[in-house]
């Protein structure tokens, strides 16, 4: 299962890791296990408004396990945990670190999705 | 005619010219039997036109929107709504719809586009109109409900509401609109004759001046005129952009203690110093006259 991580440039596994859930320019969209990656552009990007809204919903579309993020607004908080879809604030500076502690569950959890981490949309 | 009364920012005494003025007139019409004189208070998310009027209301009129309603038993969760919602206000997750009403403009889109008709509209109200008069004077306020952020469809109403699609050469209707150059300002501003820019001789009521009359002559082409409140010293900054811009100075109120206090009681200028009537009358003798300049000839 992909999990989604939130960029703010496009250069593979060295790409910087956005403060911004809704309006990061790009997604990595990753397996953990495999690191086996690919970096889409955030359609929610440039919205007027509820890119909050939009962006979560690709994520449901897309049925990524968890959100790595520096930050996760409100709207988008709503959507993601009505999905099911645990959200975690990104850790260190490069891709390697953040997953490192996704994987070693060291992240911390914005909200409690109230079910397991890796268990994503599947019930 | 219509003649819009606006001004950069809030507090230049916007609201004392469109009520004095309108004032003036409706008690001179009325001795001269003619059509009514129309005050409407445009600025519906802050209204105070009727602190100095007066009125007394006759009919009320709410303003509603059309709020989406999902039947979640009739939903199947295809998504539709979601893809056609312009403002993101939709998300399905898990099956299960979820509505953002703040983000909402009402559209209907997701209403005319859902394949079930799973999704009803319920009405909210978002305003209310009002309408009465005080003697010969007829006036009208729009009032935003509380919570609400957008004001602009509640003066697209009230224009509507009060302002016939023709209106009669001989009514006047003298709008006060909110202050600033924002949306609801353009709204008060559409369809007018003429615009009446209050301003105040200051660095920050030139530079607000300016912003106003940039957004008249961008959207509008319409002619204007300007009234220095508070006027005395500086005037000179306002005469100098008003020369530029070939847009006349029509009227000045100078800074006057007694002119403030009597503002704070809730007096009207003409009524505690009536040397200002003739001014009024002179000031609406301007206008008239610009108006009818550029009125095409027959
Ligand atoms: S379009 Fe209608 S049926 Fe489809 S998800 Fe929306 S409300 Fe449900
Ligand atoms: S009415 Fe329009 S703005 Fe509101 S949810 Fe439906 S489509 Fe979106």
């Amino acid at each position: 299962m992909n999990i989604a991580i939130t960029l703010s440039d496009n250069k593979g596994l060295d790409s910087t890791l956005s403060s911004v859930f809704a309006r990061c320019p790009f997604y990595m969209l990753i397996d953990p296990e495999t690191k086996i990656f690919t970096i889409e552009e955030n359609p929610a990007q440039n919205a007027s408004g509820g890119a909050g809204i939009k962006a979560a919903q690709w994520m449901i579309d897309k049925e990524v396990s968890g959100v790595i993020s520096g930050s996760v607004g409100p709207k988008a908080h709503d959507v993601l945990s009505s999905a099911k879809i645990p959200a975690f604030k990104s850790k260190g500076e490069s891709i390697e670190e953040t997953l490192k502690a996704y994987l070693g569950k060291e992240l911390e959890s914005f909200f409690e999705p109230n079910v397991d981490a890796h268990s994503g949309i599947q019930e | 005619m219509i003649i819009t009364v606006a001004s950069g920012k809030g507090g230049t005494g916007k609201t004392t010219i469109a009520t004095n003025l309108a004032w003036t007139l409706a008690q001179k019409r009325e001795s001269e039997q003619e059509s009514p004189i129309w005050l409407i208070d445009c600025d519906v998310e802050a209204p105070n036109a009727a602190l100095f009027i007066h009125p007394i209301f006759e009919i009320e009129k709410k303003v509603e929107r059309q709020l989406p309603i999902i039947q979640q038993d009739l939903c199947t969760g295809c998504g539709v709504c979601v893809d056609v919602c312009e403002y993101n206000a939709l998300a399905i997750a898990r099956g299960k719809t979820l509505f953002f009403k703040d983000l909402c403009h009402a559209c209907g889109s997701c209403v005319l586009n859902c394949p079930e008709n799973a999704i009803q509209e319920s009405p909210e109200m978002i305003g209310l109109l009002q309408q009465g008069n005080r003697g010969a004077l007829k006036f009208a306020q729009g009032i935003l409900e509380i919570g609400f952020s957008s004001p602009t469809p509640i003066i697209r109403d009230l224009k509507k509401w009060i302002i016939p699609d023709k209106p009669q050469h001989e009514s006047t209707y003298i709008l006060d609109a909110s202050p600033g150059t924002a949306c609801p300002v353009v709204e008060s501003l559409r369809d007018a004759d003429f615009a009446l820019l209050v301003t105040e001789p200051t660095p920050f009521g030139l530079h607000d001046l300016k912003l106003v009359a940039e957004l008249i002559f961008k959207e509008f082409q319409i002619p204007s005129g300007i009234v220095i409140n508070k006027s005395g010293r500086g005037d000179e900054i306002i005469e100098q952009f008003a020369s530029e811009m070939k847009i006349p100075i029509l009227m000045r109120v100078p800074l006057s203690r007694d002119i403030a206090e009597a503002y704070a009681r809730g007096d009207l200028l003409v009524d505690a110093f009536p040397q200002y009537w003739d001014q009024f009358i002179d000031l609406y003798k301007k206008i008239s006259e610009i108006t009818g300049e550029r009125q095409p000839k027959q």
